[in-house]
């Protein structure tokens, strides 16, 4: 089997699915009675084929693209590390705390200290189920969610009491200081912040792709066993990769914070949140670096085209949501394995009748 | 006293739900197919059987309606994953992310925030056990609960007879602890795990009509609240067995009719009592994996 080929498989086995919702969801819109290509039609019309809109796209898309690599990361390894959503929330809260808190300072200090404290958070609560997971083999996954439940209420206790801003009319934290914001580019609202996350799509992708680690990771993913006998230590190598994913998880919330919120509020990561977003990314980037930019670009440029469907048209922006949850659902089985085999197929049955 | 009655009542009154996620995700969990999909077929059985009595007004086809859809739901979940051989994480994902995006859906298209039952009344589906209720202190914390609460606690022993001592039960565990020998019993493999998946989308169907039907009688979106996880992770600290594994989902009842009746002397920290549980739960799995890891000699490192 040529390379080619398997770059079209990999391609093909992420569009079907895509496809496949599309034309349910198209189905459900035809079902209240739209017309489901004039939503669609909505949908990408501004946000992609317009440079406004494509620059606003590409702001939403600044975390997703951290938070899909920290997921792409440990789904690699075969580690399921599903805290992601509470990994980024932790990072972003606190990040917000200091950003408000601390004294006027040099603006490019003061965002450095809220992304280190930002990612601080992330790896400390990242570090609990790797923890678990190396040393007492504890499932991660069960770990993970129930952390992120927890997370989520202790973060709605401490926006509700101890960080509440009294002057605010809503539930909310302080708003940053103005030297933490990142500064819109002209009109549209990307920031510096998008540039920061594609250099460290890059270092990722190097990492990912060309480092030792990277591939460790693949080799934990494929057979863990396997590489314990080759003498990795892989309790600690797991820990590490969790680390690196709490790290991008808290970055994505700080640069969220700091790019778009500006606050805390209970909101903050939107429905169904930056976190579970971050696994469909990476799951239809196929776990590759350049698969997940493109998949954030998709899927941020459907976050933005919802709005637009909710002004123009009578089905509500939820359908999205719908379509988002059946390509994950469709993305889980591979249509095209690596086994079936048309081209290949095709190819013998010309020989034969040239024979 | 008043208080220690309602802490115990409360237990019974929550862990009901999540007993019954807990039965029927055992049998997927033995069957070696991880079901993590019991959140949300629990929100569709809550979900569904409120908008048809909504609609309709009659609660018996409310329930038919709750039961066939989620198991729907359990069908596409084992077809996509049993027989399309996908990854049954995702697909679990996959459908926790639909159901509630389906139920905001639907209300918007609605025009309502959450559905609340007028002609239902809670106390109607209440069942008072004759005897048992004159009892002071005991009858007023065993008599009184839905219906469906005593299917759950009742449910233990029958899915315990089921798992031990029928020809089904074992042909599942068999399925799931090597595969290849159950195949080469003439085991149809694929039929049992179906079948796993579907009890557990039935369990879960009954655990969601019993979450918003029978005790509010209303249905707000995302009202499960992690119950479905928290039964998985009841599942792995138990360890598939039907006892423990029930042991530990009261646990979590316990832990939140605490936070609940304290709440009301704690004042605004009572937000931090919601933790409690998902700590506890954490906690105990760990202690759990450690005292079965600790006995491991065998130097190595198995991902499951």
């Amino acid at each position: 089997m040529n390379k080619k080929e398997n770059v079209i498989k990999t391609m093909l086995n992420s569009v079907l699915p895509i496809v496949l919702a599309f034309f349910i969801g198209g189905l459900i819109i035809l079902g209240i009675g739209e017309n489901p290509l004039a939503t669609y039609g909505l949908l990408i019309r501004k946000s992609l084929f317009t440079a406004k809109g494509f620059l606003n796209t590409l702001h939403y898309a600044a975390p997703l693209i951290l938070t899909g690599l920290a997921i792409a990361i440990t789904f690699k390894a075969n580690i399921y590390n599903m805290g992601v959503e509470g990994q980024m929330m932790f990072g972003g809260f606190f990040a917000g705390i200091v950003g408000a808190y601390l004294p006027n300072m040099n603006s490019i200090v003061q965002k450095m200290i809220c992304f280190i404290v930002a990612m601080g958070c992330g790896m400390l609560f990242a570090f609990i189920p790797a923890l678990l997971k190396a040393k007492c083999n504890v499932n991660e996954m069960v770990v993970t969610l129930m952390l992120n439940y927890a997370m989520v209420k202790a973060l709605e206790f401490l926006t509700t009491g101890v960080f509440r801003d009294k002057e605010a009319g809503y539930v909310a934290t302080p708003t940053i200081k103005d030297g933490a914001m990142f500064q819109r580019f002209g009109t549209s609202r990307i920031t510096m912040f998008f540039v920061i996350v594609v250099f460290v799509l890059i270092i990722m992708a190097i990492i990912m792709n060309k480092s030792k680690l990277g591939y460790e990771v693949k080799t934990i993913g494929k057979n863990a066993e396997f590489a314990e006998a080759t003498g990795m230590n892989v309790g600690k190598k797991i820990v590490l990769i969790m680390l690196i994913s709490g790290a991008l998880s808290g970055m994505a919330g700080a640069g969220w914070m700091m790019s778009d919120q500006f606050k805390f509020t209970l909101s903050f990561s939107g429905n169904p949140g930056l976190g579970w977003d971050g696994m469909l990314i990476a799951l239809l980037g196929g776990h590759s670096p350049i698969g997940i930019l493109v998949a954030a670009i998709f899927y941020a440029a459907l976050k933005t085209g919802s709005d637009s469907i909710n002004l123009y048209t009578t089905v509500p922006k939820e359908i999205v949501s719908i379509i988002q949850g059946m390509i994950i659902l469709f993305l889980a089985v591979k249509f095209i394995g690596e086994h079936t085999n048309w081209f290949e197929r095709r190819k013998k049955k010309e020989e034969e009748s040239w024979s | 006293m008043e208080l220690i009655g309602n802490i115990l009542y409360d237990t019974i009154y929550h862990s009901a739900p999540i007993i019954l996620c807990v039965i029927g995700g055992i049998f997927a969990y033995k069957a070696n197919v991880l079901n993590i999909a019991l959140e949300g077929m629990m929100l569709n059985g809550a979900f569904v059987s409120v908008l048809v009595t909504y609609l309709t007004g009659s609660v018996t086809v409310a329930i038919l309606a709750a039961i066939v859809t989620t198991l729907l739901f359990g069908l596409v979940f084992s077809c996509l994953g049993i027989t399309c051989k996908g990854n049954v994480i995702v697909i679990g994902l996959g459908i926790n992310l639909i159901v509630p995006a389906i139920a905001d859906f639907v209300l918007k298209r609605m025009e309502i925030a959450n559905i609340s039952l007028q002609n239902v009344s809670v106390a109607d589906f209440k069942l008072h056990i004759p005897l048992v209720e004159n009892i002071p202190l005991i009858g007023k914390i065993l008599s009184g609960h839905p219906i469906i609460t005593y299917f759950a606690f009742i449910g233990i022993l029958f899915f315990t007879v089921l798992m031990y001592k029928t020809k089904f039960g074992i042909y599942i565990r068999v399925v799931g602890e090597n595969e290849d020998s159950a195949i080469s019993l003439g085991i149809k493999t694929e039929r049992y795990k179906y079948a796993a998946v579907l009890i557990g989308a039935f369990c879960c169907a009954l655990a969601g009509i019993n979450l918003s039907m029978e005790r509010m009688a209303m249905f707000t979106n995302n009202m499960t609240a992690g119950r479905g996880f928290i039964a998985i992770a009841a599942i792995y600290c138990g360890q598939g067995n039907p006892v423990a594994s029930a042991l530990y989902a009261i646990l979590f009842g316990v832990a939140r009719a605490l936070s609940i009746n304290l709440s009301v002397y704690a004042g605004p920290v009572s937000g931090l009592f919601d933790i409690i549980p998902y700590i506890i739960m954490v906690t105990v799995l760990a202690v759990v994996s450690y005292t079965k890891y600790k006995n491991v000699k065998v130097r190595g490192f198995k991902l499951d």
